[in-house]
């Protein structure tokens, strides 16, 4: 039998405060204080994972997820897993609050939501719903390798969603920003332009068109193309589904899988949502290249893959006390040096789709689905009308090859990502992109 | 913690609550999880927290933590965020204590007591259940079983506790030879009688049978949604348009229809907390009002929306025990209990000369939560014809519009799955609009 060759624990502490108003009026105050830890152990090939909660006793939690582990391997032997031997991270270049949401009072961040709120009312809105949230978070980290490494973040955002009403027909208009930053967050940003703009979203939608679905030429906006690069290409490059057996992008490091115009990039050091100076294993982040000149160049990597398929760690992250999953950080297409009129002239007719409703992928066959929020037909190199419920689905692949224009304007939007059942602060973004064919779904 | 409820309780009355509610949860969890063919880990994952409401003057304010030693900080919080707030006239009151039912298979001795060995042999039934279908990989997959109790106190006599298990198998495969298809299933139960053999046999051959599609031509047609696929769409459109609180904010298209026909007359949809055996099922909901059944949809006439106690005092109604938390991190909000789907059962298959079978859909979160129109990639989905499941068919977009669908359902099966809290058969739907 085994014995247990490595172990490392997360400890967290945290508080998060949320304000939730909903047409004009307080919905909820809410805080919480949380601090526990998640342990786990490898013993040859098996993983042993446990979480404690509270005033955690930190040998005991090591010992239980060791426990676990050699338990696994005892009933189930594998093959030994391999870790790929990791520095102790140098933390620097941190992002920090220039105003600490902590010192703001609460009633200043009340009437600022009210502001908020405000500004998204307009003919035609029939309700809004306005979310403020903050969160501060220690993270100390130690491995029975001898790292031990720590660091402290704050996250500040807010979204605003306004709903329109007529004839019995609803549309939604929804806004948000969240950064690794404090309440300066509410001057970088025109949260009032934001949430005005949600409004005109809602009420333009009203009288939108149904779009009519098939395969077209596509402008997408840089959020669009933003979850494209996130949804259909970020995850198939995570390793552990590479690893599984479920990634469409399997066995092609060096091929040439898209046009030559696409680079797709993922960089936790970047200042945006996804930052964080060190991953969920204690490694240093760092930015990986996953498409060069539309030749895959690099997977998203553990250590335990990275040590399998060869590459460079430090994309595992954990929620909270959960286990650590491969994941993304900052995804981005790079510019190109297009503009989006170049873009018109080349399309000529088609469909220039903007804004993101989420999406879904299956990265197994490399099929992905994703809705926009709002939809214009070009007509002869113009934008004309505006048209509601588009959806945009197909091979990742194809996709990526029928890109023909790429623009020089890219910028980046906050969200949140789901996988195992585990949500992670993250970015996406893209310049404008143009696509020759692509699957559109109407109602 | 949950000897520190009275105290709690006690403190926010002190420090100047009206009103003020305890929940203390606690979860113990253990599950192995599957990759590439292998158990490749196991977790045991014990978690525990309390959230605490304090009301002053109508207004309220929630506060929560994790820790034992925090508890008067989270008291203290949330009594002060209530004092931030403007008094809401709306306000009625927490729960009284009430007359509470009994309701049957929630807990499962054996669950309790099942070890990280009787796991890892359910889950390695799950694999071999996958590989006794040639070709076919697992990719992920999970076995895990959960113990957890809660505790709801409030000052107006409410005291509950509550304990259940739960049980639940998924698992992903795909294809290892010639076209590569993938599939999933699942089974959750609060007992432990899932077929974990049976989990990965039907999902590997639902991959193998779904390999090679063909290309179909843009139309109307019958659709037969399973009830994988039927619960996903349902639960992203249908449910959010039941939700008191989203019809008092404007925000559901069955406002005003409440008495009106709005599906066909042979379909009854029931919000029941007591059903033996429901994934949400107890003798309460999350704020200690007495679980209930009630009719949503009856012979096609709409009858109810889903009301916690405070959307109830809003419309001067009582409340359908649908207070319920994502956490103890959160305040109760209205959320669905068991939601059963009733509809007279055939061979639905064999009554249907032609169509399209889809198994799952992706995508339905992106669905248009008010107007009930969305549009979803069918995955795994198969033409029907004379009444016999025909040809796979490779890539599908199914658009349409829930309340126009619950008038357009023409046939059941006897197949009823309990996905998550929702109870549903397949359901065939006429003249739903399909791009291929």
């Amino acid at each position: 039998m085994s014995e247990v060759g490595f172990y490392d624990v997360r400890m967290i502490d945290a508080t998060s405060t949320s304000i939730v108003l909903d047409n004009g009026n307080i919905e909820e105050i809410s805080v919480n204080y949380s601090k526990g830890c998640g342990a786990r152990a490898l013993c040859g090939g098996s993983w042993g994972f446990t979480t404690a909660e509270g005033e955690f006793d930190l040998k005991a939690a090591i010992d239980s997820a060791s426990e676990l582990a050699a338990q696994m391997n005892s009933i189930s032997p594998k093959d030994e897993v391999k870790l790929k031997p990791v520095e102790k991270p140098v933390i620097k270049n941190i992002p920090t609050a220039k105003i600490d949401p902590a010192d703001v009072p609460i009633e200043e961040k009340v009437q600022l939501l009210k502001d908020i709120e405000d500004h998204a009312k307009m003919d035609g809105v029939s309700s809004t719903s306005a979310v403020y949230s903050e969160a501060s978070v220690n993270v100390h980290y130690i491995s029975s390798e001898g790292i031990d490494c720590e660091y402290s973040l704050i996250r500040t955002g807010f979204a605003i969603s306004a709903v329109a009403t007529e004839n019995g027909s609803y549309q939604v208009g929804r806004e948000s920003r969240f950064g690794v930053c404090g309440f300066e967050l509410f001057e970088e940003n025109d949260a009032l332009a934001l949430a005005r703009s949600a409004g005109e979203t809602a009420v333009e939608l009203l009288g939108a068109e149904q779009a009519k679905g098939g395969t077209l030429p596509v402008i997408l906006d840089p959020e669009l193309a933003g979850v494209f690069a996130h949804e259909a290409v970020g995850h198939a490059s995570e390793a552990d589904l590479v690893l599984e057996g479920s990634s469409i992008l399997a066995d092609r490091l060096g091929e040439q899988i898209a046009s030559p115009l696409v680079n797709i990039i993922d960089d936790p050091t970047l200042h945006e949502y996804g930052y964080y100076p060190f991953d969920s294993e204690g490694v240093m982040s760092s930015k990986t290249t996953i498409i060069k000149d539309g030749v895959l160049n690099s997977y998203l990597h553990s250590r335990e893959t990275a040590q399998a398929l060869g590459g460079t760690p430090g994309n595992s992250r954990a929620q909270g006390y959960s286990e650590p999953v491969v994941r993304m950080s900052n995804t981005y297409i790079d510019n190109g040096d297009s503009n989006f009129d170049e873009m018109l002239e080349e399309i000529g007719n088609g469909m220039y789709l903007t804004g993101s409703r989420g999406g879904q992928v299956n990265t197994g066959e490399g099929i992905f689905q994703f809705n926009a929020e709002k939809g214009y037909l070009i007509e002869n190199g113009e934008v004309t009308r505006l048209l509601r419920d588009v959806s945009l689905s197909g091979k990742t692949l194809e996709i990526l090859n029928n890109v023909t224009l790429v623009g020089n304007d890219l910028k980046m939007h906050s969200g949140r990502c789901g996988k195992g059942g585990q949500l992670a602060p993250v970015s996406d973004g893209s310049p404008h992109i143009s696509i020759s064919k692509a699957l559109v779904g109407g109602v | 913690m949950f000897e520190h409820a009275q105290k709690a309780i006690e403190l926010a009355e002190k420090l100047g609550a009206d009103e003020a509610e305890v929940y203390i949860s606690y979860n113990h969890s253990i599950s192995a999880d599957i990759r590439k063919n292998t158990i490749e880990s196991a977790k045991e994952n014990v978690s525990q927290g309390i959230g605490i409401r304090s009301i002053i003057n109508g207004a309220v304010g929630f506060a929560s933590t994790n820790n034992v030693s925090r508890i008067e900080d989270v008291v203290n919080i949330s009594v002060s965020s209530a004092k931030v707030r403007e008094s809401d006239p709306e306000w009625t009151s927490l729960p009284s204590n009430a007359k509470y039912p009994e309701v049957s298979g929630t807990y499962d001795k054996r669950i309790s007591a099942i070890g990280l060995d009787d796991c890892i042999g359910l889950t390695g039934k799950m694999i071999e259940g996958a590989l006794s279908v040639p070709d076919v990989n697992t990719t992920s997959g999970s076995f895990s079983t959960s113990y957890n109790k809660h505790l709801i106190m409030n000052t107006n006599g409410v005291e509950i506790v509550d304990e259940g298990t739960g049980v639940s198998g998924f698992v992903d495969v795909i294809t290892t030879k010639g076209d590569i298809s993938t599939a999933y299933d699942f089974e959750v139960s609060r007992s432990l009688d899932i077929d974990v053999f049976g989990i990965g046999a039907s999902a590997s051959s639902l991959a193998i049978r779904s390999q090679n599609g063909i290309s179909i031509e843009p139309k109307k047609t019958n659709v037969i949604l399973h009830p994988f696929a039927f619960s996903d769409i349902f639960e992203n459109t249908f449910e959010p348009s039941i939700d008191a609180d989203n019809m008092q904010k404007e925000r559901s298209s069955l406002i005003g229809k409440k008495g009106e026909t709005i599906a066909t007359s042979d379909l009854n949809i029931i919000d029941d907390g007591l059903l033996e055996g429901g994934i949400e099922t107890s003798i309460s909901d999350e704020e200690g009002t007495p679980s209930q059944r009630t009719p949503i949809i009856e012979k096609g006439i709409f009858k109810s929306f889903l009301y916690d106690n405070y959307t109830a005092g809003k419309d001067n109604t009582s409340s359908t025990g649908n207070g319920m938390r994502h956490s103890y991190v959160s305040s109760p909000s209205v959320g669905p209990r068991n939601l059963i789907v009733e509809y007279p059962s055939s061979d639905v298959i064999a009554d249907t000369d032609e169509g399209v079978f889809i198994n799952t859909v992706i995508g339905a979160h992106t669905a248009n939560a008010i107007s009930g129109d969305f549009s979803v990639e069918a995955r795994n989905a198969f033409t029907i014809k004379d009444g016999q499941i025909d040809k796979p068919i490779k890539s599908l977009m199914l658009s349409g519009n829930i309340f126009e669908m619950l008038n357009k359902i023409t046939g059941a099966g006897s197949d009823v799955r309990k996905v998550g809290g929702t109870v549903v058969p397949s359901l065939r739907i006429s003249e739903m609009s399909i791009v291929g």
